[in-house]
């Protein structure tokens, strides 16, 4: 079956991060003078402009910050998902992430819940970070 | 700063057919809202040295793009100062009186125009990695935001219907809005569809067809034009700037807060000199959160401050008196601007201010205008002379 939905514009900036995911990794930078980590992938630490930066991997671990429901269909690759949630996840390490949250109870869905990240292969090319609720274990 | 106060003023408002106008171009509709802004405020083309215009989209396959040069060149022209925002900055008014005050221009004209209902493009563009995920428009991104303030300040639909029906009663009034004729009660808005929860098309503003544009000159200029002026007696500006998504203020404080107090401070006023307000509505949360941040109520308490009709006809802080982004049309700041401007002068007919709306009568509207997805906020404060 074809992947309908649109694919990663990959640039110079953002080329760590999507080569990362290939690996199941979520990568971003951290500034090597303030510590803050930063997202999206920029030249500079926005917070002191130090460009002295290192690469880490987050624990694929957060929660989400905040989630939408998408019932309009805007393309039709989501034609066969609506509704589907859109979050902002803020990962552990502090960046938040634009991402889905998939194999949810609608009930459970909440600002501040647990979720952890799930890799999705879409094609040879890209595999997508997308989260789920973190199960009490 | 606070010597610009008082010093200029709006003195003519030019409208086009609005709405669903099909089978015109962009281009088209800021041109004739430009002549009209000029014809109304008593001037000639010749007068004429700014032209600034609001940002564009990419344009329809089949026309130009819309350019200031473009517009300067079918209102024949050749002005001094020449700008259009890119994207959504919202620095009109500042850049208006900067270049009234250094001497550049003697009359300068804002405009926005667009063909957004009937073109053949959409609002919410695929592009970007935010796409990948089904995150489009700022519908999206709004959404976004007032999901964390229902979190954070418990805020929701509840609150929400009051704007949408609020504003709705002042479209009722005014027979250029698009929902002029269709009356909108709170099973109505709960019947209404989820585009992006929270939001339900009701929550949303129109997409329209039309332009809108305004001349700005010095009061000394003003005075002897047609029109009583809507004095600028402060404004204010305050960019959160951080994407939505990223942003650590999503359920605010916004630019509302720094812009509303420069502005304020401007004017020497205080909120509670503020008669009504003219607020950008791009979404119903977008009024809430601005106010909110404006200082007229305190986080979460909106739902009480909206209750009774208070933005209503009859109300004691009305807003949005056109029927705004969501009830009459869509024109970016221009909407409420033009809206307060009109409302200072006195041409409102049935939805005027004062007694035939049994509301106050307006010496004081504080308006506002927003861009990008909470990123960018302006606010200006008009007044009389």
């Amino acid at each position: 079956m074809t992947y309908k939905k649109p694919l990663p514009q990959v640039n110079s900036d953002t080329k760590h991060f999507w080569d990362g995911c290939k690996k199941h990794e979520l990568r971003f930078q951290r500034c090597l003078d303030c510590g803050h980590v930063r997202w999206p992938p920029s030249i500079i630490c926005s917070q002191c402009h130090s460009s002295n930066t290192e690469w880490i991997i987050s624990s694929g671990k957060g929660k989400i910050y905040t989630y939408v429901i998408f019932h309009q269909v805007f393309h039709e690759g989501f034609a066969e998902d609506v509704p589907y949630v859109t979050a902002s996840v803020e990962l552990e390490e502090g960046p938040r992430l634009l991402t889905n949250i998939i194999e949810y109870e609608v009930k459970e869905i909440n600002c501040e819940i647990p979720v952890e990240v799930v890799w999705k292969e879409v094609s040879k090319e890209f595999i997508i970070p997308k989260f789920r609720p973190l199960k009490a274990s | 700063m606070n010597n610009l106060s008082g010093k200029y003023a709006i003195v003519g408002v030019g409208y086009t057919p609005q709405g669903k106008i099909p089978g015109r171009t962009a281009v088209s509709f800021h041109v004739e809202a430009c002549a009209n802004a000029i014809k109304d405020a008593g001037l000639e083309r010749k007068d004429i040295d700014g032209l600034l215009l609001y940002r564009h989209f990419n344009p329809s396959k089949d026309e130009i793009d819309t350019t200031p040069y473009s517009v300067a060149q079918r209102l024949g022209l050749s002005p001094k100062v020449l700008s259009q925002e890119a994207n959504c900055a919202r620095t009109h008014i500042s850049h208006a009186i900067g270049v009234l005050e250094e001497g550049l221009c003697d009359y300068v004209v804002l405009s926005y125009g667009d063909n957004a209902r009937s073109g053949q493009r959409s609002f919410a563009p695929v592009e970007g990695d935010n796409a990948v995920f089904g995150q489009f428009g700022a519908v999206g991104g709004y959404a976004m935001a007032a999901r964390r303030a229902m979190h954070d300040f418990q805020t929701g639909s509840e609150t929400w219907k009051k704007i949408a029906v609020g504003q709705r009663k002042w479209a009722n009034l005014n027979p250029r809005a698009r929902m002029f004729k269709y009356k909108m009660t709170y099973e109505d808005y709960f019947n209404s569809r989820w585009v992006v929860e929270p939001f339900r098309l009701f929550d949303c503003c129109l997409i329209s067809d039309g332009g809108r544009a305004c001349v700005i000159t010095s009061l000394d200029r003003a005075v002897s034009l047609k029109h009583d002026p809507a004095v600028i007696l402060g404004f204010g500006q305050h960019n959160q700037s951080s994407d939505i998504l990223q942003s650590r203020n999503m359920s605010g404080p916004t630019g509302a807060i720094v812009s509303g107090e420069q502005a304020l401070q401007m004017s020497g006023l205080t909120i509670d000199d503020v008669d009504a307000c003219e607020i950008y509505d791009c979404f119903t949360y977008t009024v809430e959160i601005t106010l909110q941040d404006y200082g007229f109520f305190k986080a979460g308490e909106g739902k009480e401050w909206f209750d009774g009709g208070t933005i209503e006809p009859g109300g004691w802080m009305p807003i949005n008196t056109s029927g705004g982004l969501l009830s009459e049309d869509y024109f970016m700041g221009m909407t409420p601007l033009t809206e307060g401007v009109m409302q200072l002068m006195g041409r409102c007919e049935k939805r005027q201010l004062g007694p035939t709306t049994k509301t106050k009568k307006p010496n004081i509207i504080l308006c506002s205008d927003n861009g990008g997805v909470l990123q960018t906020h302006s606010t200006t404060i008009l007044g009389k002379v």
